[in-house]
């Protein structure tokens, strides 16, 4: 029997003006899933996860996460899911403690979990050797690593990350890393965009692609890879070397049909 | 491309960016709003400048006629000092973009150095202060029109001391706001150094019920000292060619075009440390030891939910890391002390306000809510990108709300409290009668700013940096409003006492005032119920405001 999905949209739409930024997009995530969702800029990364955030109200379309209906009942489902928004979400004029001890407040745990849990996390972030410090101060890595610690104070369910791991050195990427593996392994759900094709391919089972507002793709590597060789006429295999798998890369090139622009055009340049 | 053409392209792709950014930002119905409040400010300011150079000239001229050019300090002094104050103070009028970020561009020094000027010639000081120079020109030549050439030359060179050294001061000023920690330590020293300035009069005035002689020595190393400065030197170039000691007002000039210069090169040495590109990097090296800290528990506020006083005591948090802020919440307590050495003395016995505690607490309990203005009309200024965090998290608008209202309350009840110490300590304990009704008047005001605050929040927020002072993003339609709320609050309160003075029975007012009390309260507790939804519908153009880089 197939579980009840953990992120379900129905013909989720959103317009700018007359810009169709999301146009029906119809995604299906199940509960476990490390799943990565990719575009070209400006297909519509950034306006679905904020839709299924709450950040942005959808035109039409219905979401529903954990079965729960986020337009009807969007207290219910912020409980129980972390995010990682674009700009990160954080108050600069607080300490990596303070901000973490109020994020899990606002998150419903008592004032000694969340302090017990901040000085955790601040821990496991290699954060705690200075307690002093302003986030302000903090540099980009470091808001980032506190950030997801404050996703993740109130053990969600699911986990909604933009752009986790742009301008995080390999360090911080690999403790990042490490921590949503072990979410995964422990029954959570992972929803993350990243234009890192590479970190996508190792720590997603399963992927979407969004192009021009309109979802392209979806399903595990493995149906992607399928779907696509299916599609390619025997012997025309321009990006790998035949008999290789496909690497994510040429997937997306395939599936979104970007096209790598030559010397031919610029000639100006250089 | 000839360098020249190029340089002319350059400057002119940045008066068409500064015109693009101004159309661009018409686009939205908020952009609209602010330009008419920015109209109505503009006029205002330009009513102000008539005025100015109304004065400017009426005074040139009488004091040039009567042969008392020497006088004209008098003009220039108030001129340079609001050329020079005025952009420092004013948040709402001076937001230029930051021209640093023209340096990625391929501009040469001469290029932005020139953009640097430009951009404080269109500053609102500048054109005022332009004004009134041309107030005093125009005195000047029609008092003895064969001045007009040299006045207009010295005038000239006095416009560009003026603009320079606004520059100078502002590219000093940029260097020491780049780092946090200088920027707090320049706050604090700013708001003091204002706070001084008010000090002035209250300390002339008492200096000079008895004679000091120390005090007449220091007046007369000032005069010396005086007569080197810009305003000086130029009144005493026109001066002296007024009584035909040419070579004495080529002499004046001749001084400041020196003072002219050197300012120039300050500006110069700052502005080609930014050129050639400087590291004001905020991140610190890492400590070599680490620091250990114990478990901090939040804050527990009985009777208020977690998320209540987890807000509260963010916000609790934001103000004590925020020097500027912290000084301007005590200004109430500092001005009662302005006014106790000054015209509210109590102890001066020609004073027509006999009853000064009376007086003083009710106005020190206003001016305690005025200073939360900036606070409450613009309650998640100080959040920025963390306003996102709100949206994302299961708490409501409401309680969000709820727990920035009661923050502001809370340094409202406190200041009122220390206004109350304060005004017993140095006027007289206030009647009780004017207490209460004091108190009532809160009781009727602080909802009323809440609910108009709240609804500003949302509805025109803009981005605030509490680090900072001065230079602020401010919405002008929020100065618009907030001004508006203030006048009728200011004009109920009013109203109230003067009936209850008319009866000749103060607590009458109390009753006024616990009447519109029992009118703002439900109106604040309507509006607070109903936030969630106008935060909700909203949400995009706040986090957009807000969020941005």
């Amino acid at each position: 029997m197939e579980l009840a999905p953990t992120i379900c949209t129905q013909a989720l739409t959103r317009r700018f003006g007359e810009l169709l930024a999301v146009d029906g997009v119809d995604l299906r995530v199940a509960p476990g899933q490390f799943f990565g969702f990719l575009g070209p800029n400006g297909a519509g990364k950034s306006t679905t996860i904020k839709m299924l955030t709450g950040l942005l109200a959808p035109s039409s379309g219905r979401i529903e996460i954990l079965g729960i209906d986020l337009n009807a009942h969007p207290v219910e489902v912020k409980r129980q899911i972390g995010v990682v928004p674009e700009g990160m979400a954080l108050f600069g004029r607080l300490t990596g403690a303070e901000f973490l001890s109020f994020a899990g407040r606002m998150y419903g745990l008592d004032r000694t979990t969340a302090a017990q849990r901040a000085a955790e996390l601040l821990d496991f972030m290699q954060l705690a050797d200075q307690p002093k410090k302003l986030v302000t101060d903090y540099s980009h890595g470091m808001q980032k690593k506190l950030a997801l610690a404050a996703a993740v104070i109130h053990g969600p369910k699911v986990l909604f990350l933009d752009e986790p791991f742009e301008g995080v050195d390999a360090i911080a990427a690999g403790t990042l890393k490490s921590m949503l593996q072990g979410m995964i392994a422990r029954g959570a759900t992972i929803f993350l965009t990243s234009h890192v094709l590479e970190i996508v391919e190792r720590l997603c089972s399963h992927v979407a692609i969004i192009h021009q507002g309109r979802l392209v793709a979806q399903g595990s590597l493995e149906e992607l890879r399928a779907g696509v060789e299916a599609q390619t006429p025997a012997g025309s295999d321009d990006d790998g070397v035949s008999g290789e798998k496909l690497t994510l890369e040429q997937l997306f090139l395939r599936i979104v049909g970007g096209e790598r622009r030559t010397e031919q055009e610029l000639s100006w340049l250089g | 491309m000839s360098s020249t053409l190029h340089r002319r392209g350059q400057l002119s792709a940045i008066a068409e960016l500064r015109w693009r950014m101004f159309v661009n930002g018409l686009r939205s119905k908020r952009g609209k709003m602010e330009l008419v409040s920015r109209i109505i400010v503009t006029a205002a300011f330009a009513l102000g400048g008539l005025g100015g150079f109304a004065t400017a000239a009426g005074l040139s001229w009488f004091l040039v006629s009567q042969d008392k050019a020497e006088l004209l300090p008098l003009l220039l002094w108030p001129i340079f000092f609001f050329w020079q104050v005025f952009p420092v103070m004013a948040t709402a009028f001076t937001n230029n973009p930051d021209s640093g970020e023209l340096l990625r561009f391929p501009l040469s020094y001469r290029s932005y150095f020139l953009i640097r000027l430009a951009y404080g010639f269109f500053d609102p000081a500048s054109a005022l202060g332009c004004v009134g120079l041309l107030g005093i020109l125009l005195g000047t030549s029609f008092a003895r029109p064969s001045l007009f050439p040299w006045t207009l030359l010295v005038l000239l060179t006095f416009a560009l001391f003026n603009l320079v050294l606004m520059q100078t001061v502002f590219a000093w000023l940029e260097r020491w706001l780049a780092q946090r920690r200088t920027r707090e330590i320049m706050g604090v020293l700013f708001i003091l150094g204002m706070l001084s300035f008010q000090l002035i009069g209250p300390m002339m005035e008492r200096v000079g019920k008895k004679p000091h002689p120390e005090f007449s020595r220091a007046t007369q190393i000032v005069t010396q000292v005086q007569a080197v400065l810009p305003a000086r030197l130029a009144a005493d170039a026109i001066a002296q060619i007024c009584h035909a000691h040419s070579l004495a007002g080529f002499t004046s000039l001749l001084f400041l075009g020196t003072l002219t210069l050197a300012v120039t090169s300050l500006l110069h040495l700052r502005l080609r440390a930014q050129f050639r590109g400087e590291n004001l990097s905020e991140a610190a090296a890492r400590p070599v030891v680490a620091q250990v800290q114990g478990l901090q528990v939040g804050w527990n506020l009985p009777g208020f939910s977690q998320s209540v006083a987890a807000v509260f005591e963010k916000e609790i948090r934001y103000l004590a890391r925020s020097g500027p802020m912290l000084l301007t919440l005590v200004m109430p307590i500092f001005m009662l002390v302005i006014f106790r050495l000054g015209p509210l003395n109590p102890m001066r016995p020609t004073n027509a306000l006999s009853r000064t505690p009376d007086m003083a607490f009710p106005g020190a309990a206003a001016y305690a809510l005025l200073v939360l203005t900036n606070l409450v009309f613009n309650s998640f200024g100080g959040d920025s990108a963390g306003v996102q965090f709100f949206y994302a998290s299961p708490v409501s608008f409401r309680q969000i709300m709820l727990g920035k209202n009661l923050t502001h309350a809370s340094i409202l009840l406190a200041n009122t409290a220390l206004a109350w110490i304060a005004v017993s300590y140095l006027y007289g304990t206030p009647r009780l009668s004017v207490s209460v009704a004091t108190v009532a008047g809160l009781l009727f005001a602080a909802p009323l700013n809440f609910t108009a605050g709240n609804l500003l929040s949302i509805y025109s927020p803009r981005k605030r940096d509490f680090s900072t002072f001065g230079r602020q993003n401010v919405s002008q339609t929020t100065v618009l409003a907030s001004l508006g709320v203030q006048i009728v609050i200011i004009g109920l309160g009013a109203a109230a006492f003067a009936i209850a003075h008319l009866y000749n029975n103060l607590w009458i007012a109390t009753l006024l005032f616990l009447v519109l009390a029992a009118i703002s309260i439900p109106i604040y507790l309507i509006v607070l119920g109903r936030i969630d939804g106008i935060a909700i519908r909203r949400r995009e153009t706040l986090l957009a405001e807000l969020c941005r880089a």
